[in-house]
């Protein structure tokens, strides 16, 4: 927007650049001492301005043109004027990375912003939901986002430009394609065309009768031409032709693939132009490509904000005097909210390192002569076996002076080549410590159990775990005693584990492994539900379980519905009924409506909605509300329908929708008796 | 392309274009965080989707100091766009949900200026202060070099145009036959020329005899001499002699200002009776809250009264005013004898006065003839506002409003009328009361 590419400006960045060189690559051979494999990151040094701009069109320089990059403008600029919202970091998910740094930062925030976006562009390259992107094209691996977006940019501003297409057309067009912009299959591997065998006959069909038509052929010679069976058997054809075979939870590829545009004058469908064709590909690529984003959101922030913190902080990457500066930084990003994605992650991805190692010297433990899941915590000493897992002081402690201690370790920590390095004064060891260790040096030097505020977590084990390891374990009198078990530790579990995790999890299966009674207890989680009787949510359960339920409704399918395609040739007339995949909570049913008129503009036909919606009567509520109760609602099957005029909404017997409902989830969490 | 189109397409979104998206803009509540400064909601437009019902969906909370008992409210979720057409009844969404960004209220008075093409000058009041100004006040005195020679040129042409008069006229005059110089004098008056008697004996004496009784009557001079104003004349001959003057001469000097502070008090009056019910509570806070920050942002002082009253009148705190709810009847009247009473403490002399008052229009009757449209008339105020908020179209005794318009007229200059019906009069409400008080000004 601003370009203002005037060369003060640019030598300016350049200093910033020329001084966050350094940084950079170091931040860089950290992260992958540390295990991070992540893709290679470009760094632009940017003004406030460029990063309010590159927020609002979501980490990109260029996108098409739409009104809700302008939303986001306004909101960021907003915030920054009157809110005095700090810009920080944005990296963005392509191969390589681009990542922007903004030139106020200081020093420290700068550095912070780099081991952040390393782990980041770590998570990227290797989580398997990013995956389901880059792993349908050809050049695999491959992400092209940046010249994706760029493209789909230009050619949609073409269509903006052309005489023969009306702007607002296109702007609606897009509305439309975005409103079903989570209605997509995020748990596929994303191509380009879906692979959905229309109804073999149907559209051949409708041209058939179509061009007989045109012909105008009076009934005699059609009758003679195309004999009437055939004709019939194609009918017959559709009508037992399930279309799609499966119901289709990509409903952006199905209105792609047998859509129409309504058009007004004629009042039918007919064909989509190209335009608008092209403009559901380029939709739907970007809803896939953000998709793995909005499923990892937790993970992600987490993992960034993990490994961030055990660069600077546990690495000391922000030398001394910018530590101060970055503590504080960090303090308040985490603190704002239990439930930003930054601390919910970070804390379970300790969560996982630590059970990880607990469970690994346990496993130790119990292999010990004489020790057994029932008198471990009797006869273990925690204490004593903390003290044994502490770092050896040459680890814990690098300098010049204590080089020579570290050809008394383990030959496995140390990176001997670097070592003679640095011997030599080639590496500066003050700075870059890590620099002599591999990573398994570092895994034992940043041994998760003896930090300062996990030492509790060890003798936290409770009897059920203990049980549970130590039943299944075999070969167990293994060792004579606690310290020659104690020496069989694998100090990389914990590490080794999180790398497994980042790759195979999503927020959903994330939450449900990990999130712990501990961490919900701890931070006051509550559920809460609507009462019907007093018209107000009120508190339903502290429990973890319920919490985690709850939880795991706002994170499954991007916290939205679940809505597929179940006939494509419905009412044998081409309509499109999808249906409402309930799971005990309802739709909002007035966005329901909206939403079915934006996909008939997609479809060209009518479209119907099935659907469970809990219904309770006004008797019932004044009854219930007089005895202090919740009234029973009485689920009921509605078959929504918008056929281009009007929205109708019907009762349908239950054996119509039962087939939707899902009988083994239950996210309610009011408990028998509430309000009492 | 680029962002900048994308803001304005923004702007425009439910508005002059693409007014199907109105809908689904939610302006979220109004909300103040400090004095001083103002939380305004952001215009957030969200395409509509399938989505869950936010109660059904319930949610996750998280308490302070330990969770708070099963049971216990978590408070009201917030209203949502589509929630006031009342034909779905569709649940709102949660709080929380809404963004906002702080301004202070003198950004808030500039952005409704622009935004509502508002022009209200505050008038200062009270004398704080004398400063110079720059030099643009004159007097007849002072050093040459600040001698105004341009005013003093003009007022010396103006002088001679107003004294100049056709010349060669009157001397063809004086040769009428058996003229008296008296009767050419009284003819030149009668046509307005600024000639003195004396020049025209003068002129009469020069005449020479020969020439005397050239024309048989005044009439056949004017049909045979042409006139000639004194433009042309100037523009013959130009300019030989501007009569400067003494009394024309000015001196530049710079103009004292007094800095008046621009004192402002507002009166806020709520009806706060039975029928007074949540909607129309929210449609006056929703046009209340605007009007004070503008005022607040206008004037440099700003001081509020608040008052509510049923059947009598109490003043109250801004924390309670708009929380308020009683059982009893209404007399606005009671409002106006209170405010009539707290504004003594604001003298007119030194403080702008806004008196605003809200309700259903519902009043006892009589009232409003007998009691409240005199003392609307006796306090003296730069506007009286009253904002009717019936979000269900009219109830039959709720005439109030009806009855001002009546009395005042729609265009009075210092009464505003105006009705809240919905959200959506808001904006208009706020703008018919503000222009109604920028007339006043002119």
């Amino acid at each position: 927007m601003s370009k203002r590419n005037s060369n003060a400006d640019r030598f300016r960045k350049q200093a910033i650049a020329a001084d966050l060189e350094e940084p950079v690559t170091e931040a860089r051979n950290l992260a992958q001492k540390l295990g991070l494999e992540p893709y290679p990151v470009k760094y632009w040094i940017i003004d406030y301005d460029e990063m309010n701009e590159l927020i609002a069109y979501g980490g990109f320089q260029s996108r098409y043109p739409h009104w809700r990059w302008g939303m986001q403008y306004d909101k960021q600029q907003k915030q920054g004027q009157y809110g005095g919202g700090k810009a920080f970091e944005i990296v963005n998910n392509d191969n390589p990375a681009h990542a922007f740094l903004q030139e106020s930062n200081t020093v420290a925030d700068q550095k912070a912003v780099i081991t952040h976006v390393e782990a980041h562009s770590d998570f990227f390259a290797n989580n398997e939901w990013f995956g389901m992107f880059t792993r349908g094209q050809s050049d695999e691996g491959q992400v092209n986002a940046a010249a994706m977006l760029e493209r789909h940019a230009r050619a949609i501003d073409e269509y903006m430009s052309d005489p023969e297409i009306d702007r607002a057309d296109v702007e609606k067009w897009i509305d439309h394609c975005l409103s079903l912009e989570d209605n997509i299959d995020q748990h596929q591997i994303f191509t380009r065309r879906l692979d959905v065998d229309g109804p073999a006959g149907a559209e051949l069909d409708e041209d058939l009768a179509e061009k007989l038509d045109e012909l105008e052929l009076s009934d005699e010679i059609k009758g003679e031409v195309f004999n009437e069976e055939w004709i019939e058997k194609l009918e017959d054809e559709d009508i037992t032709a399930n279309f799609p075979e499966q119901p289709q939870k990509d409903v952006l590829a199905f209105v792609r693939e047998h859509g129409k545009q309504y058009d007004e004058e004629t009042g039918r469908g007919v064909e989509m132009t190209e335009w608008q064709r092209d403009i559901l590909d380029m939709m739907r690529a970007e809803a896939y490509y953000f998709a793995a984003q909005k499923m990892t959101k937790v993970m992600n922030e987490g993992w960034a904000a993990y490994w961030e913190s055990t660069m600077m902080t546990d690495e000391t990457f922000a030398g001394d005097d910018e530590f101060l500066n970055y503590a504080d930084h960090m303090a308040k990003v985490l603190a704002s909210g239990g439930l930003n994605p930054y601390s919910l992650g970070m804390e379970l991805w300790e969560y996982v390192e630590n059970t990880t190692n607990r469970r690994e010297v346990l496993e130790r433990l119990l292999r010990v002569e004489g020790i057994s899941w029932r008198n471990l915590t009797d006869v273990v000493d925690f204490d004593e076996v903390l003290e044994t897992l502490e770092p050896p002081t040459a680890l814990a402690t690098i300098t010049p002076d204590t080089l020579d201690d570290l050809t008394a370790v383990r030959n496995e920590w140390v990176d001997h080549e670097s070592l003679e390095r640095a011997r030599a004064g080639e590496i500066d060891v003050e700075a870059y410590p890590w620099k002599v260790l591999t990573y398994e040096g570092l895994a034992r030097r940043h041994y998760s159990l003896v930090k300062r505020q996990n030492r509790g977590f060890l003798a936290r084990v409770n009897q059920n775990e203990l049980e549970r390891i130590g039943r299944y374990l075999f070969d167990d009198a293994r060792y004579s005693s606690v310290d020659e078990a104690l020496a069989d530790v694998d100090f990389t579990a914990g590490w080794d584990r999180l790398f497994d995790v980042r790759e195979s999890h999503n927020d959903v299966t994330f939450l449900d492994e990990f999130l712990t009674q501990e961490f919900i207890t701890e931070n006051n989680y509550f559920t809460y539900e609507h009462s019907q009787a007093t018209g107000q949510f009120h508190v339903t359960s502290d429990a973890a379980e319920d919490v985690k339920k709850k939880l795991l409704l706002q994170f499954t399918n991007f916290g939205k519905p679940t809505i597929a395609v179940y006939d494509g040739n419905y009412n044998n007339a081409n309509e499109l009924l999808l249906g409402h995949q309930y799971n005990g909570v309802m739709l909002n049913l007035g966005q329901a409506k909206e939403t079915l008129k934006r996909i008939f503009e997609l479809w060209g036909r009518p479209v119907n909605l099935l659907t469970i919606v809990k219904e309770v009567d006004d008797h019932d509520i004044e009854v219930a509300k007089r005895r202090n109760r919740e009234p029973e609602p009485k689920e009921q099957g509605k078959l929504i329908r918008y056929d281009g005029q009007t929205v109708t909404t019907e009762d349908v017997p239950w054996d119509e929708v039962e087939h939707l409902a899902a009988d083994d989830i239950d996210y309610d969490t009011k408990p028998d008796e509430w309000l009492a | 392309m680029g962002l900048r189109d994308d803001l304005e397409r923004f702007r425009e979104v439910g508005e002059q274009r693409r007014e199907d998206l109105a809908d689904f803009i939610q302006y979220g509540e109004l909300g103040r965080s400090g004095p001083g400064e103002i939380n305004i909601p952001v215009k957030i437009v969200s395409l509509p989707e399938f989505e869950y019902d936010q109660r059904d969906k319930g949610g996750v909370g998280q308490g302070e100091d330990g969770t708070p008992d099963t049971g216990q409210p978590v408070g009201q979720p917030q209203p949502q766009p589509g929630d006031d057409d009342g034909e779905d009844g569709e649940p709102g969404e949660e709080g929380g949900e809404h963004e906002y960004y702080e301004m202070d209220p003198e950004e808030f008075a500039e952005e409704l200026d622009e935004e509502l093409g508002l022009d209200l000058d505050p008038k200062g009041k009270t004398v704080v202060e004398e400063k110079e100004g720059p030099f643009t006040d004159l007097t007849r005195t002072g050093p040459n070099s600040t001698l105004d020679f341009e005013r003093m040129f003009k007022e010396g042409l103006k002088r001679k145009l107003a004294m100049d008069f056709d010349e060669e006229f009157l001397r063809e005059l004086c040769k009428v036959e058996d003229i008296s110089p008296r009767e050419v004098f009284e003819w030149a008056r009668g046509e307005n020329l600024p000639v003195s008697m004396a020049w025209i004996e003068e002129a009469y004496a020069d005449i020479p005899d020969e020439e005397r009784g050239k024309w048989a009557s005044i009439e056949a001079v004017e049909d045979h001499v042409e006139r000639e104003d004194v433009q042309q004349k100037i523009r013959r001959e130009g300019i030989d002699h501007v009569p400067f003057r003494r009394e024309d001469e000015r001196y530049r000097h710079p103009e004292i200002i007094e800095e008046k502070e621009k004192n402002v008090v507002v009166v806020n009056i709520r009806d706060v009776s039975g029928s007074m019910r949540e909607k129309k509570r929210e449609l006056v806070e929703r046009t209340f809250t605007p009007l004070d920050w503008y005022l607040q942002g206008k004037y440099d002082n700003a001081e509020f009264v608040y008052i509510a009253h049923d059947a009598d009148a109490w003043a109250v705190e801004r924390d309670e005013f708009f929380g308020i709810r009683s059982g009893g009847g209404t007399k606005i009247s009671s409002a106006y004898e209170l405010a009539n009473e707290l504004l003594e403490e604001y003298p007119w002399s030194d403080w702008n006065r806004y008196v605003f008052a809200a309700g259903d229009s519902e009043n006892s009757s009589n009232d409003t003839s007998e009691r409240v449209i005199p003392l609307m008339e006796e306090i003296p105020a730069n506007l009286h506002a009253y904002v009717e908020t019936q979000p269900s179209g009219n109830a039959i005794n709720a005439t109030h409003a009806e009855e001002l318009e009546r009395h005042f007229g729609t265009d009075a200059d210092d009464v505003a009328v105006a009705y809240v019906n919905s959200k959506d009069d808001v904006t208009d409400a706020i703008y018919e009361i503000l222009s109604t008080e920028g007339e006043t000004n002119e």
